[in-house]
């Protein structure tokens, strides 16, 4: 019977429950907080990239009637306890760790380091407070590319490093890296760029934090990704035990990766709570967002290739270069995840990669969507450029590299087994989908009218989870957590860790444990975002589909035994004769014997025979089963005009395996939405400084989104080929599209120049840009 | 500080704002309607989009002193018959069509493509997709918000073809 109910929910497009709410703005985000004599936080921000603070004076600031407190870099140093970044301390990383300080002190470190908070009765004072705060900087060289920071030469922006290097160099050889690239025809040498963008989620970070002087309770209304990280960094900043530190988190307007744990700001403002026993509030606007929340993947590579004169793929090798801005943490921990993932789903023979993390005046590296996205985008692009050498096909030479299924798998140099990949399925399907010949005869005619038309392809995986490893104790991901309870009302209630930022998982979590319980969908509640009550959790990394899937599939299993043993005793029949379906629990064979799960619950509660209330409640966890690989091959059809470098997406085909579909609309939602960013990573988007450090896209007209008319309908094909494990195939798929789509756009690209002998080794493409590169490749213009 | 009144989602309502506070900031601070969410507080994302005397405007771009005698709906006056929690046909339509993932950019379209769609009843898709185009979402891709004006406008169009006299034929032919 329980198959019969999965197949109502689990796999199917329920409408999500999160809807009526967000769409009748009765959605609850952290700027909707309001709360009794709270106050607004604004922050005074540095205008320059380096400096030296010699004053701040806020006296004026002070004295302004509506501010109730400015708080400098000391000040609050003098009332929080300091120490490395929570993040950084939490992942135990033992590399290069500079000063962390909530606000600037001594110097500031990029445009719009924070070097003061004014506190006031509402925003509007608090920006004025803002404006009399004054600072007196002695300007520095600022340290704006990667370069220059490794250049012992360069100006140290922190005193206790002496350098500006982030991560030290490493270098790693897989396979016997100088026998392959001995062995090759030929070595081909080339330098790749990726350009900075970022997350920009459409509601920026915020919190609200309330400090109770009387309990010594630290309330914070956050917008995170996980209430329990936001939770230790605050207890570590304000020395505070965790247990009096309670992070509440409603509905969050997005993050892709911005808002793990708690920013330098937010924990200023829990600070200043503290000092003035009184709510603050502080939603970043725009400008601070983009300046300063974070950005992502500037990062250079260095790359040789060793390549057969048949079209093989034999070795890489791969000097990184990682711009981490300033304040450094994911940017320094970053290589090392390209490093492992750079195979992908090739059969390389041999790999050496190297590494090293810059220090820049720039906003702090962070995860952002697929935070190694850039090892397929160098690994995608050596293979289009090593295709157009040997006069190969896009797809042909991916045919030929891709590792085929086998038993036992093939394993990649970098170590994991690529169990259950279908890439090769993945091509090809797209193969079938996009008529290839057709295509080259259109794109023969367009030519020859002066139209340039261009097909890119690109194949990726995702360790979403990533395979078991046979040695290890427990899965992937380590394990994930969930109590689940049927309440006295008949509600089968999970709590969860994870701290859902669209992506439904009040939904598709219900799916699946009203599925294997047995109750209507309307039945499962998911509570989130409530530190007091949730176990430890986290969302990110394409992890919640297979691990909190998972979890929920075994809790509601394990919690749905409980109650038929307590239904049992009741109707007095065995536990093995009980079935549940549609929330009756019933004795197989005697639809007459029903009674309702609620009943059951109600009996529960009031206690079987005098003894006290039995207790349905369970607390499971689950390692990740056998894991598995997501993945897939997409495909875009582009149309450049070579007069106004325009690129127009005139169509895009994605074939995605995923496993299992636990609810195939919000899959390709996810899927959609991570393609819509990564064409605008490569048409539009760009976080860009000056030579002197100064930020140029601090407002939506110069950090360019994509719209409605640049993305086009994205046709998905889903492989559902593999299953692993015996109750668990649904695999992650957040972080896919962001992680292809920048490699399939700029291939087709590319493959659209072709005719002007342009190749491409970067990844922003605006107009005016595609428009250098056709008068670089073809300065006469005589292929025009 | 100037008194001024207005009607907003059907009701008078007065107020005393700043000179300088936007209409988006008094709806969210002083008329409590948190709904109408601010994503970038200079005119392009969209997300602060009401409607204003039968037009989308930005209400991040528009002073409340400039809303004085204006009648203007915000996302919690669409329900119809007022009935709170209820969802309009539009509003429905992108439930059914998966159109929103986080929900932050969610008010913005609405207003946005509600204030469309009553001049433009039969948009295509090209239409509603440049109609939209001032509006940003960064989750989903927007094809499932497009399809849900798309079916949004489908649905009125239908209900709209079921004059009396057709519903008879209808009926007719039935039987």
């Amino acid at each position: 019977m329980t198959a019969i109910a999965a197949e109502r929910y689990t796999g199917a497009s329920i409408k999500r429950s999160e809807d009526p709410r967000i769409l009748t703005g009765a959605g609850r985000y952290v700027d909707d907080i309001k709360l009794p004599g709270m106050l607004h936080a604004a922050f005074v921000r540095s205008p320059m990239a380096h400096a030296r603070v010699l004053s701040v004076d806020v006296s004026a600031a002070r004295a302004l009637p509506g501010v109730v407190a400015v708080l400098t870099g000391a000040e609050l140093e003098a009332i929080t306890v300091p120490g490395p970044d929570a993040l950084m301390a939490l992942v135990g990383w033992a590399g290069p760790t500079p000063e962390f300080t909530l606000l600037a002190t001594d110097k500031v470190r990029l445009v719009g380091d924070p070097v003061a908070v004014v506190v006031a009765e509402s925003r509007y004072l608090a920006e004025d407070g803002c404006e009399l705060v004054e600072v007196e900087y002695d300007d520095l060289p600022p340290v704006v590319d990667a370069a220059f920071a490794l250049d012992p030469g360069s100006p140290p922006l922190f005193a206790n490093l002496g350098d500006n290097i982030a991560r030290l160099h490493s270098r790693h050889e897989f396979g016997d890296v100088s026998a392959t690239f001995a062995r090759a025809d030929r070595v081909t040498d080339l330098h790749i760029d990726v350009h900075r963008h970022q997350n920009v989620p459409m509601e920026g970070r915020g919190c609200v934090a309330s400090y109770d002087p009387d309990s010594g309770v630290m309330t914070m209304h956050a917008s995170t990704q996980s209430v329990h990280l936001t939770k230790i960094a605050v207890a570590m900043r304000l020395g505070m035990e965790q247990d009096k530190v309670r992070v509440l988190a409603g509905d969050i307007g997005g993050s892709f990766g911005l808002k793990i744990g708690a920013s330098r700001e937010e924990l200023a403002v829990a600070a200043a709570s503290r000092q003035i026993g009184r709510p603050v509030k502080w939603v970043e606007d725009r400008g601070e967002n983009l300046t300063a929340s974070g950005q992502a993947r500037e990062e250079s590579f260095d790359v040789r290739a060793a390549v057969s004169s048949d079209g093989d793929l034999l070795g890489l090798d791969v000097k990184m270069v990682v711009d981490t801005g300033s304040y450094p943490g994911t940017g320094a921990m970053v290589p090392d995840l390209m490093e492992a993932m750079l195979p992908g789903p090739y059969k390389l023979a041999a790999m050496g990669f190297e590494s090293i993390g810059a220090i820049t005046n720039k906003a702090t590296y962070v995860a952002y969507r697929g935070p190694w996205a850039s090892e397929t985008f160098v690994r995608e692009r050596v293979l289009d450029l090593i295709a157009k050498d040997l006069g190969l096909d896009p797809v042909e030479i991916r045919q030929r590299n891709v590792a085929l299924r086998t038993d036992p798998p093939a394993v990649m140099i970098t170590g994991r087994p690529l169990v259950g990949v279908t890439a090769k399925e993945s091509l090809e399907r797209v193969a079938q989908l996009v008529d290839f010949p057709a295509f080259r005869r259109r794109q023969a005619q367009a030519r020859a009218q002066g139209r340039y038309l261009g097909i890119g392809v690109a194949t990726f995986i995702e360790a979403a989870p990533g395979p078991r490893s046979p040695e290890g104790p427990s899965g992937p991901m380590g394990l994930e957590s969930m109590r689940l309870r049927l309440t006295e009302d008949g509600i089968v209630v999970l709590f969860t860790g994870q701290m859902p930022h669209g992506q439904s998982h009040q939904t598709t979590l219900a799916q699946i444990a009203a599925d294997e319980f047995g109750v209507p969908f309307e039945q499962v509640r998911v509570v989130v975002g409530d530190s007091a009550v949730v176990p430890f959790g986290l969302t990110g990394g394409s992890r919640s589909a297979t691990m909190t899937g998972g979890v929920a599939l075994h809790g509601a299993r394990q919690l749905k035994a409980k109650v038929l043993d307590f239904a049992a005793d009741l109707m007095e029949v065995s536990a093995q004769d009980l079935l549940i379906t549609d929330g009756n629990v019933w004795v197989r064979g005697d639809p007459a014997s029903a009674i309702s799960v609620t009943e059951v619950a109600q009996r529960a509660a009031s206690g079987p025979s005098g003894d006290g209330a039995a207790e349905l409640e369970v607390e499971a966890t689950y390692d990740g089963g056998e894991g598995g690989w997501s993945g897939g091959t997409h495909c875009a059809i582009v149309d450049v005009d070579a007069e106004t470098g325009i690129v127009k997406v005139e169509r895009y085909v994605a074939v995605e395996d995923c496993g299992a579909l636990i609810n195939p609309a919000v899959v390709e939602g996810q899927i959609r939405g991570g393609v819509a960013q990564g064409i605008g990573a490569v048409l539009l988007e760009r976080s860009a400084y000056g030579e002197d450090g100064t930020f140029q896209s601090a407002t939506f007209m110069d950090y360019l989104m994509p719209t409605a008319c640049d993305v086009p309908r994205i046709e998905i094909e889903h492989l559902e080929t593999v299953p692993l494990d015996a109750d668990v195939n649904f695999r992650g798929v957040g972080e896919g599209g962001m992680i292809v789509a920048p490699p399939t756009v700029v291939n087709a690209i590319e493959d659209a120049l072709s005719p002007f002998g342009v190749r491409i080794y970067e990844q922003h493409l605006p107009p005016a840009r595609i428009l250098e590169l056709i008068a670089e490749a073809d300065p006469g213009g005589e292929r025009r | 500080m100037a008194d001024i009144t207005l009607r907003v989602n059907g009701a008078t309502r007065t107020g005393s704002p700043e000179a300088r506070k936007t209409l988006a900031d008094f709806l969210r601070d002083d008329l409590n309607l948190t709904g109408t969410h601010l994503g970038c507080e200079h005119g392009v994302c969209g997300a602060c989009t009401v409607i204003v005397d039968g037009r989308a405007v930005r209400s991040c771009l528009m002073l409340a002193v400039q809303a004085a005698g204006s009648e203007v709906t915000t996302v919690e006056g669409l329900a119809p018959d007022g009935e709170h929690g209820e969802l309009g046909p539009l509003q429905q339509a992108m439930w059914d069509s998966h159109s929103f993932q986080c929900g932050f950019c969610t008010p913005g379209f609405v207003m946005q493509a509600t204030a469309f769609l009553s001049d433009h009843p039969d948009a295509g898709e090209q239409q509603i997709r440049e109609a939209l185009s001032g509006n940003i979402c960064r989750c989903t891709g927007y094809q499932s918000i497009i399809d849900g004006v798309l079916l949004a406008a489908q649905r009125n169009r239908t209900l709209r073809n079921r004059t009396p006299r057709n519903r008879e034929t209808l009926s007719e032919e039935r039987r």
